[in-house]
């Protein structure tokens, strides 16, 4: 079975050395309607392709001259531009869609597709950006996806299972969530500095007969999980490497450190 | 509890609301904290021994075994705080209401609540506009459903499937009074708290 390798690199200070293995990552960050975490500038600065998901673009204009309290909010505001708004278009501040706007950012109404989330239409949008040579090599941040109304939180979830060959990794202030397919045999390099130690590994949406692991706390081995049963909840992190075999798509979860 | 009553003296208002039980692992309650309630003679009862079960789980399974048989079916267990923070704790959180399939019990926060729908009954929400809706949904968290029906809401699902990776409810609307839910498998339901009245 194939390893797949992940690393929250992303989450490293920019002064960080890379760190030499692997293909170089490309990320791309969807902002969606909720508060900014503290570290947004930071993966704004490691994104290539910035998208804000309808309300999200409200948070950006308000929140990252927040961030800045002693620059002028109007620098901010021209320094942190998205690439493009996406989405129905109903939460979004007329103040703040005409302010974009006259950037001559690209603001895409698709209120008459009431089948998908702005989230799913975002990521169709940055899918369809990136040749397919390059879709190995994409990462996919989300701001915002977390908290909130229960049955969004479960929507933006859901995006990892819709679109399981990207790389999609959903952000809050609190932790990080990514999906490890069941396809590969996963290898999760711990950036202790910047996460951990509170884990967890989540069967959403169907139970796991069988589930392995090294560099946890409690280990599982040849484990079955399940809603109702054991589900590998405040787990710790115990080492630099974790490693996750399963027969069930699994979501790993990992709590962002407060002070680096 | 004084924040929420600021024009009140902040020693009547703890006095007021004394909890009944203090229960879990201790690593978080205040020194400070745990004074207070110990004076006041709330039962403070220290559980770090079994690092099995969350906190959260301890106290489900003391308010069970403190509810007689025959009441359990009348018992609706309300949880604050059950949402936002670490995923793992949410998701923790949530699998208690799996786990304790047999109890009512009702996750909120300050923007909605969830409960469980077993498969084994069908479901007749009545909906109490003044306080929530209209956003709501149906999520297959634990296992897909091969068959969900429902009435009352603006996206009604007819002999559907949902799964992770396919359909899941998210993002519906109340459409009336009623909303009915049957289903070949477990399902939560969601909807959303009215932030004024």
């Amino acid at each position: 079975m194939e390893v797949m390798r992940h690393a929250s690199t992303f989450l490293l200070p920019p002064s960080s050395p890379p760190t030499g293995d692997g293909p170089a990552i490309t990320y791309a960050l969807v902002v969606l309607n909720q508060r900014l975490p503290r570290f947004a500038p930071l993966l704004w600065s490691r994104a290539q392709l910035r998208v804000c998901a309808d309300g999200g673009a409200n948070r950006i204009f308000d929140g990252m001259p927040e961030l800045f309290p002693d620059q002028d909010p109007l620098d901010v505001r021209l320094r942190y531009k998205p690439d493009v708004i996406k989405g129905d278009m109903d939460s979004i501040r007329a103040d703040v869609k005409e302010f974009y706007s006259n950037l001559e950012v690209k603001i895409v109404d698709e209120s008459y597709d009431q089948d998908t989330t702005d989230l799913h239409k975002c990521i169709a949008f940055i899918c369809s950006s990136t040749p397919d040579p390059e879709k190995s090599n994409l990462c996919i941040l989300i701001l915002g996806a977390l908290g909130g109304r229960f049955d969004h939180e479960v929507g933006n979830i859901n995006v990892l299972y819709r679109f399981s060959n990207i790389r999609i990794i959903l952000l809050s202030d609190d932790c990080l969530i990514y999906l490890l397919p069941k396809t590969h045999r996963h290898e999760i390099h711990i950036q202790s500095s910047v996460e951990g130690p509170h884990c967890g590994l989540i069967p959403a949406g169907a139970p796991s007969t069988s589930t392995t692991t090294t560099g946890l706390q409690w280990d599982l081995t040849d484990m079955g999980m399940s809603f109702g049963g054991l589900i590998s909840t405040s787990n710790i992190v115990r080492g630099a490497k974790v490693t996750v075999q399963s027969d069930s798509d699994l979501l790993w979860t990992i709590s962002i450190r407060k002070t680096n | 509890m004084p924040e929420l009553f600021p024009d009140q003296d902040p020693l009547d208002v703890r006095l007021r609301y004394k909890p009944d039980v203090i229960k879990g692992d201790m690593d978080s309650i205040r020194a400070d904290v745990k004074e207070f309630y110990s004076n006041l003679e709330v039962k403070i009862v220290d559980e770090s021994y079994d690092q099995d079960t969350t906190d959260l789980h301890k106290c489900i399974a003391f308010i069970c075994s403190s509810t007689p048989d025959p009441e359990k079916s009348n018992l609706c267990i309300l949880i604050l705080g059950a949402l936002g923070g670490r995923f793992d704790h949410e998701v923790g959180n949530i699998n208690v209401l799996y786990r304790f399939s047999n109890i009512r019990i009702i996750l909120l926060s300050d923007d909605c609540l969830i409960y469980l729908l077993p498969k084994t009954h069908r479901h007749e929400i009545h909906i109490q506009s003044s306080v929530e809706g209209p956003h709501c949904g149906l999520i297959p968290a634990g296992a897909p459903s091969t068959s969900t029906t429902t009435t009352g809401l603006q996206w009604d699902l007819t002999d559907m499937g949902m799964s992770f990776g396919g359909l899941i409810s998210t993002s519906n609307i109340v459409r009336g009074a009623k909303v009915t839910v049957q289903s070949d498998s477990d399902l939560l339901w969601t909807i959303s708290i009215r932030k004024t009245n």
